[in-house]
């Protein structure tokens, strides 16, 4: 079918995307034509359980896997590779034992040949931002695990990339440090556009940070219900303990275990 | 620095307690020069031993460059081509269980007498080491990490330069520590199979003759080559993890 002109070309768009992977002796279907898109500056969550193939959709999108089937599209332009204005956030911080905080930061510009000088600022304004400022000379086992990922949340914008890729970003953390990172997300989106595919399996991060939560089924993972977030923003972290956010969290719940039953 | 003094003074009791049996009468003198004798040996010969001490350190450090270089090129082409180690693995891994002594004899046949043929052999026997921590090193990368690299579209020399060869450095230079005491061993044997020059020779030449003192006074210096050989790999390790910065994956080795 084809499609209207968009004047803005949509960040990323899944077209009947599936994905297998020969694995011995059952191939492994791990997505089954999903259709979505994330528009400009959109912050989409995707939910659901552990191993139901969200993390792959994620690493189709940051062109490190390919899809077996259907087409990825960004910014109106088929996705064949890693793409320059992408950023990607992992499980874990990944951080270089050996460079300090800063230079983790930059990693990026080193590897694209960008002249540190003209980062820097941005790296420090980043840096500032999450709360990290004078801790830029740290070398990362310096640092708790909060404080790592919060310098991958820097390096992922140091380029400032049009879209964020984040697979369970906050998954290793404990519980408290895990609600302060959702902040710390919240607060940098309300004053960007970027666009955002943020994988969680916490309801509560999806519903806070969320413009949109698409909850996906069980393996192959297949978009089984879509969900627009209702609260304006700015959001103000103390929405997550009003009734309105527990209803729509309740709600989100009762799709899962609808979805798992 | 009160541990070190302690070490010291040990090492001190237990030079006089040697001292002490041999002069008691205890061992015989022909049997076990006493430490007296040993340093009477070093000083009576010394343009003798430092000679042949000189010539087994030159040869000691160069057998250990070219084991370095030998096992890591060697390490890291087995760690780039699957098919390389596929077919190269089993040759190295055989060539482990061989009693390596047992093939200096044949390195003669083939480099003659020279140096060649204890460079030869002191590579043989200690690259072994180097190869392992190489690869080790290299597997040991974080994959993480190098999926961080893929997503930012890093080259394979970014990668290698920038997040494979840091990683394996611990592991290689654990592996150049043993390979350091290893091509010394590799000199000596070949001294011992060339019989030309070098301590190796001098002690052969001087058991042969009964003379103990002069047997200990060559192994004291022996002694001497190994430690400085290892100290400068430690400093070197030293200065790494000092650029590192952080605690380092251990890398071990027999």
């Amino acid at each position: 079918m084809p499609e209207a002109p968009t004047l803005v070309a949509d960040a990323i768009r899944f077209d009947a995307v599936g994905k297998t992977f020969p694995t011995r002796p059952v191939p492994l279907r791990a997505v089954e034509s999903v259709s979505f898109t994330v528009r400009r500056g959109e912050f989409v969550a995707i939910l659901g359980p552990s191993g139901c193939g969200k993390s792959t959709l994620l690493m189709m999108a940051a062109g490190l896997e390919v899809p077996s089937e259907g087409r990825l599209e960004r910014g109106g332009v088929e996705l064949v590779g890693p793409h320059r204005q992408t950023g990607v956030m992992f499980q874990d911080a990944t951080l270089l034992p050996w460079l300090s905080v800063l230079d983790n930061v930059l990693f990026p510009a080193t590897i694209r040949r960008i002249p540190r000088a003209k980062v820097l600022d941005q790296a420090m304004r980043l840096i500032g931002t999450v709360g990290l400022k004078g801790f830029e000379g740290a070398r990362p086992h310096e640092l708790s695990g909060g404080m790592r990922q919060r310098a991958a949340i820097c390096r992922a914008l140091v380029l400032d990339p049009d879209l964020i890729l984040m697979d369970e970003p906050f998954s290793a953390l404990d519980a408290i440090t895990r609600d302060e990172m959702g902040d710390v997300l919240l607060d940098l989106w309300q004053h960007t556009q970027k666009s955002a595919i943020f994988v969680t399996h916490s309801i509560r991060e999806a519903v806070l940070l969320a413009d949109r939560v698409l909850v996906m089924s069980r393996r192959p993972a297949t978009v089984a219900e879509e969900l627009v977030v209702p609260f304006p923003r700015p959001r103000a972290p103390a929405l997550a303990d009003s009734a309105e956010f527990g209803a729509v969290v309740a709600h989100l719940r009762g799709v899962i275990a609808r979805n798992m039953a | 620095m009160k541990a070190a003094l302690t070490s010291a003074l040990a090492v001190l009791a237990m030079l006089l307690g040697w001292e002490a049996l041999v002069r008691g009468k205890a061992v015989s003198p022909d049997l076990l020069a006493p430490p007296s004798a040993v340093l009477e040996a070093l000083l009576r010969h010394p343009d003798i031993l430092l000679d042949q001490g000189l010539s087994t350190a030159r040869e000691t450090a160069l057998g250990f460059l070219l084991a370095c270089l030998f096992g890591a090129a060697l390490g890291a082409a087995l760690s780039s081509a699957a098919l390389l180690r596929r077919v190269a693995m089993p040759w190295v891994l055989a060539l482990q269980i061989v009693p390596k002594m047992a093939l200096a004899p044949l390195f003669v046949v083939w480099l003659g007498v020279g140096a060649p043929c204890r460079l030869a052999f002191a590579v043989f026997i200690a690259f072994f080491p180097v190869l392992i921590g190489t690869t080790a090193g290299l597997a040991g990368t974080d994959s993480g990490a190098l999926r961080l690299c893929r997503v930012l579209g890093a080259g394979w020399w970014q990668t290698v330069l920038r997040v494979r060869l840091p990683y394996a450095v611990p592991q290689l230079l654990a592996g150049m520590k043993t390979a350091a005491t290893m091509a010394l061993l590799g000199v000596v044997i070949g001294e011992f199979v060339t019989a030309q020059q070098g301590l190796g020779y001098v002690v052969m030449f001087a058991a042969s003759l009964g003379e103990t003192a002069l047997v200990l006074a060559a192994i004291t210096l022996l002694c001497g080559i190994g430690v400085a050989l290892y100290g400068g790999v430690l400093l070197l390790e030293l200065a790494f993890a000092r650029w590192y910065g952080a605690p380092m994956p251990a890398g071990e080795f027999g």
